[in-house]
């Protein structure tokens, strides 16, 4: 019998795993020889320089982009060779995104946005799913701006709704590719803690690319990338703990 | 801001296809003005010359007008692309007058070289109908000369109104704030609709009195034949009126016809994108809808008078013999001669709908990424398109449709000595032709869009640029 992510309590997970960009001498390795899984349940923090293949890494993982070698399992399910319409339910359906910027379709209201991935899906929440969703749209302060469009809301709101779509399906995994990259310090910090509680209260697995010390100390476990490889697997750490490493790290480069 | 050749192609097209067209139709009145003084019969007479001429000019000035049109479209729609670059340049010290003045410049550029392709070509394809006709024993040998100062007009016109259009479109230039360089605005392309109060009332003032006009018209019609020219000035005020105030009229017609294509997330955003930016819709649409506005009008005013020119033939067939083919003939003439506005208007439509599809990179990769599949990206494109000239047919239909009944009573209310009913013609095949066509340029217009849609990747999404 063969051993299965899942039996070992793994949400995702990818082994040798590498991603080149372009050929010969002009060649960039974004990612190499990387094997990893993220536990079920867990909030995962990636940090590392910048250019270090942060984001490479979750594009595989989220079927967003294919590797040059390796494998990637999303729960149980082998993705390396889904084709398009595959990743796309599977992204639909079992992924959920919040992106440093650019989150939020302009044309759909708040409502409209959050609703999205079920429409997609050609399905109504059900009333458990709608109870949640007005859950989210509580927790998340958005009750009174459901039909607002992304425009008439500041930086920190559109984040907050990017964060309610995400976790509106019940994901097996959020990505989030430095979410509070664009906002001050202290609105990033309210949007991180909101995303904290989610892993915590509900058991949402996350994965998160940060710079912010403070915000990875939020995280169960703590990932250092440095040029394409893993150079570090943490546990939960201060953020005394993760600048020393982080500045250990750039000394060393 | 200097912009790429690339996007300077649509505007040449547009420009030399409107001077090709003018400097033609100005050459094939010549001739025919030639032909008419060589016979012995009719050359006493100046009249239809002059009708000649002044129909010419009116076909010309519609078709310059469309492409005016359509080119501030099309460079206001490459400026809000634009507006980060812009912003960029206004950062770092370029004045906005600076920048606008360039492109207007470029506009006069490629102005007069459209109007040199349409001299050319214009004078080519009238040589070439000469020889045709002449050898098919259609029209007299004349002695026509093409080397006359009339035909520059056209020209001129071209290249001054493409001139003026560059300007006009890039206002927006000046509202760019350099600002915009570095924040991180979601929504870069909305163009706010401020302060058109003193155009909307124009618009609405020139309707309310063009309308009374044309009502004036029809019930004078009754009895005088002058109620025709009084019904036509109501027809020319309420229409430039609805083109004024497109802003004002195509965006409801926009939601109204985005509401039939049904709930789906698709349809949905496409509804929503093709009025994301009312004053582009507007412009994109407005073009179409003078085209076929003039097509419904003048088949539906043709369609009832030729009800009545069968009726009387029937009675005295001796007298109206042959009256048919003539009216069919008249018929095909002006539908070509309107068309080509229409024709212009749509190239302006399928380059505009790229132009904003290909500004949309970032949102389209975010669908994607969101699980919107291939098929649905191209679904949506096609829904848009598909909203923009089912929106624009529509509404020339209806508007037509109004004047063409309204010209055929004015005219025809009158002429058997009585007051009369006149039943408005319906000109199926004119309007077979019209859902045929906007079915054409449904799909033409969304062929690129939806092939670079469905190649973006959902990664751009995430970019960070
Ligand atoms: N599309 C691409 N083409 C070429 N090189 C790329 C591309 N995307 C990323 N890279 C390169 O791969 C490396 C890792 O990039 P990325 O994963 O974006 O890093 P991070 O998110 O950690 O900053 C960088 O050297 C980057 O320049
Ligand atoms: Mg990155």
């Amino acid at each position: 019998m063969q051993i299965q992510p899942s039996d070992l309590g793994l949400i995702a997970r990818v082994a040798g795993l590498a991603k080149r960009y372009g050929h010969g001498a002009g060649a960039v390795t974004a990612l190499d020889d990387v094997s990893l899984g993220l536990r079920r349940g867990e909030f995962t923090a990636i940090m590392g320089p910048s250019g270090s293949g942060k984001s490479t890494l979750m594009h595989i993982m989220a079927g967003l982009d294919s590797p040059t070698a390796g494998r990637v399992w999303l729960g149980d399910t082998d993705i390396t060779e889904l084709g398009d319409s595959a990743l796309t339910v599977l992204r639909r359906r079992r992924i959920g995104f919040v992106f440093q910027s650019f989150n939020l379709v302009p044309t759909l209201d708040v409502r409209g946005n959050v609703m999205l991935p079920f429409e997609l899906d050609g399905r109504r929440p059900s009333r458990d799913e709608q109870a949640w969703i007005d859950e989210l749209f509580d927790t998340l302060g958005l009750g009174g701006r459901l039909t607002h469009r992304p425009h008439e809301l500041s930086g920190g709101q559109q984040q907050r709704v990017a964060i309610a779509r995400a976790l509106a399906t019940r994901p097996d995994l959020v990505f989030a590719d430095e979410p509070t990259g664009n906002l001050d310090s202290r609105t990033g910090r309210e949007v991180l803690g909101l995303l904290a509680v989610a892993s915590a209260r509900y058991g949402q697995s996350i994965a998160m690319v940060t710079h912010d010390p403070v915000a990875a100390s939020h995280a169960d476990r703590i990932l250092f990338l440095a040029d394409g490889k893993i150079v570090r697997d943490a546990g939960r750490s201060t953020p005394e703990e993760i600048s020393a490493f982080m500045l250990s790290m750039e000394l060393a480069a | 801001m200097r912009t790429r050749m690339k996007d300077q192609w649509p505007t040449l097209l547009v420009a030399a296809l409107a001077g090709t067209f003018g400097v033609l139709l100005l050459h094939v009145t010549g001739l025919l003005a030639a032909a008419i003084r060589a016979d012995d019969v009719t050359g006493e007479s100046d009249t239809v010359a002059l009708m000649l001429g002044f129909l010419a000019t009116v076909f010309v000035v519609i078709a310059v007008y469309v492409s005016a049109i359509v080119t501030s479209n099309t460079v206001a729609t490459v400026v809000a692309g634009r507006t980060r670059t812009i912003a960029l340049l206004r950062l770092i010290g370029s004045s906005a007058r600076a920048q606008r003045a360039q492109i207007a410049k470029e506009g006069l550029v490629v102005g007069i070289a459209g109007a040199a392709i349409g001299v050319l070509a214009g004078t080519g394809a009238a040589l070439g109908i000469e020889e045709l006709a002449v050898a098919n024993r259609m029209l007299p040998a004349t002695d026509y000369g093409y080397l006359n100062a009339a035909v520059v007009l056209p020209a001129i016109a071209v290249a001054l109104t493409t001139w003026l259009a560059s300007w006009v479109g890039s206002r927006r230039v000046l509202r760019v704030r350099p600002i915009e360089a570095i924040s991180n605005a979601t929504a870069q392309d909305r163009e706010e609709l401020g302060r058109r109060r003193g155009r909307n009332i124009a618009a609405i003032v020139l309707v309310v009195v063009g309308i009374g006009l044309l009502v004036t018209g029809v019930v004078i019609g009754l009895t005088d034949p002058i109620g025709v020219l009084i019904g036509l000035a109501g027809g020319i005020l309420s229409f430039t009126g609805v083109v004024l105030g497109a802003d004002v009229v195509m965006p409801p017609v926009l939601r109204l016809v985005g509401r039939l294509f049904g709930r789906s997330p698709a349809a949905r955003l496409a509804a929503e994108n093709a009025v994301r930016n009312p004053e582009r819709s507007s412009r994109m649409t407005i073009g179409l809808v003078i085209g076929v506005t003039l097509l419904t009008t003048f088949s539906v005013t043709m369609e009832s008078y030729r009800a009545m020119l069968l009726a009387a033939q029937a009675a005295q067939p001796e007298v109206f013999a042959g009256i048919e083919e003539m009216l069919n003939a008249t018929i095909a003439v002006f539908t070509v001669l309107i068309g080509f506005s229409a024709l212009i208007a749509a190239i302006g439509m399928v380059n505009t709908l790229s132009l904003s599809v290909m500004q949309r990179t970032r949102e389209l990769g975010l669908l994607r990424a969101l699980g919107f599949d291939r098929g649905q990206l191209r679904r949506m494109i096609v829904a848009e398109s598909a909203a923009l000239t089912v929106a624009a047919t529509l509404t020339g239909l209806v508007l037509g449709f109004g004047y063409g009944w309204a010209g055929a009573q004015a005219l025809l209310g009158g002429a058997q000595g009585e007051p009369v009913f006149v039943m408005p013609g319906v000109p199926w095949v004119m309007i077979g032709a019209l859902i045929v066509s906007a079915g054409v340029l449904t799909l033409v217009a969304s062929i690129a869009p939806a092939r670079r849609a469905m190649r973006v990747s959902p990664v751009v999404a995430l970019a960070v640029d």
